[in-house]
């Protein structure tokens, strides 16, 4: 999930970079403030989450949460996916600091469009309907995220079907444990909280 | 370079099926005698077996492409005194670059000459007439007794090495924790300036 630096060539980096800046611009400005705390969590949820390997098989894998982030904040996760992806660079040299913004732009952009289109159908379903929602979102960010990296791959000259195939199919068993946790999670929030989930004008206070 | 990344691709999935992707690439080089040794391998302790391995001079030549065994260790023997950069493109964005200076390079260059002499003198029929008995060892035989011993001293270390990098990429609580603070501290200090602003405003 993590590009490394060197891996990319410039003009990957730089729109990489400037699209990385106008979503966290965006996220900012929706970030009103009983989201920030949610935000703080899933940022710190997120940092961890790669820090945690479980081995699967041959190989081992780590969480990214990045589903469930984009499911409750919306545009918010850019600046949460941002800040935790920072401190990983810094203190842990995953990724690296010249990458950061396709990075983010992997990870963030999947969790926002999927909280795009899941939202208001979480909002509106029942039980058992928000945790298919919820592990689609889990999933489907994953898989997102699979593909950007592999586009930043291949803007950067490496061959197209190869390099998709292997970062999808490595992260198969991940994309499986996020949709049980994002279902999970969801169905807890929906039980709980619900109105995390509304649209955000309407859970600003009057 | 497309076909050397594209081999460079199926051998990966080929040999080590799903490597670990989403980790840090560990790759280090050290000097052994007459050559220098290197590995590579992924944070979570994975090393890359039959991973092609670039050896490229300062000025961009591709000296060398030496292949990592099954425990990711690779070696090469240098032959000229310039700085070395060893590249590897794992795929799916895992590359490593690690660089061996210019003096590092060339005090190997120097040893493997001076050894090299030394061998040749004890090879001569001469020297060995000389060095049989009980007389003093010449300076020759010290030379190659010494390299011995350091080539046995460093496979005593190596995996004292090994551990000692594994656990520089550790990530220990302390980290873990200080992260986490830093986070709730950066979205607690937004929190107060969005109160601020909110109360500000009435």
């Amino acid at each position: 999930m993590h590009i490394v630096d060197g891996a990319l060539s410039a003009p990957v980096l730089v729109s990489g970079a400037v699209l990385t800046a106008g979503g966290i611009t965006l996220g900012l400005r929706q970030m009103t403030l009983e989201r920030i705390p949610a935000a703080g969590v899933l940022s710190a949820s997120f940092f961890v989450a790669s820090l945690i390997h479980v081995a699967v098989g041959p190989s081992s894998v780590h969480l990214i949460l990045n589903g469930l982030c984009g499911l409750i904040l919306g545009w918010t996760a850019f600046p949460a996916l941002f800040v935790a992806l920072v401190l990983q660079a810094v203190f842990f040299g995953f990724g690296g600091i010249t990458v950061l913004g396709v990075n983010t732009l992997n990870i963030a952009l999947p969790a926002v469009l999927m909280g795009l289109a899941l939202r208001p159908l979480i909002a509106r379903a029942g039980p058992r309907l928000a945790a298919l929602w919820g592990a689609i979102g889990g999933a489907g960010a994953i898989a997102l995220t699979t593909v950007f990296v592999a586009g930043a791959l291949v803007f950067s000259g490496e061959a197209f079907v190869p390099a998709a195939k292997l970062v999808f199919f490595a992260h198969i068993p991940v994309m499986a444990i996020e949709a049980v946790i994002s279902a999970a999670a969801v169905v807890l929030i929906k039980r709980v909280k619900p109105d995390l989930f509304a649209a955000p004008s309407a859970a600003l206070p009057a | 370079m497309k076909p050397f990344i594209l081999s460079g691709l199926i051998a990966c999935a080929a040999l080590a099926p799903l490597p670990a992707l989403a980790h840090k690439v560990i790759a280090s080089v050290y000097p052994s005698g007459e050559a220098i040794e290197g590995e590579l391998g992924f944070s979570d302790g994975t090393m890359v077996a039959g991973q092609a391995v670039n050896v490229i001079a300062p000025d961009g030549r591709v000296l060398a492409t030496v292949t990592t065994d099954a425990e990711g260790n690779f070696s090469y023997a240098p032959s000229e005194p310039v700085a070395l950069t060893f590249h590897a493109d794992m795929g799916g964005g895992h590359v490593a670059d690690v660089t061996m200076d210019q003096a590092d390079v060339a005090k190997i260059l120097g040893k493997a000459e001076t050894l090299a002499a030394a061998q040749a003198e004890l090879a001569t029929p001469a020297a060995a007439a000389t060095a049989a008995g009980p007389a003093p060892m010449s300076a020759a035989e010290r030379l190659v007794e010494r390299e011995a011993t350091a080539e046995m001293l460093r496979d005593e270390l190596r995996p004292l090495r090994q551990e000692i990098a594994a656990m520089k990429e550790k990530n220990d609580l302390q980290t873990v924790l200080g992260g986490i603070g830093y986070i709730l501290g950066l979205f607690g200090l937004g929190f107060y300036l969005a109160a601020r602003r909110s109360l500000a405003r009435g």
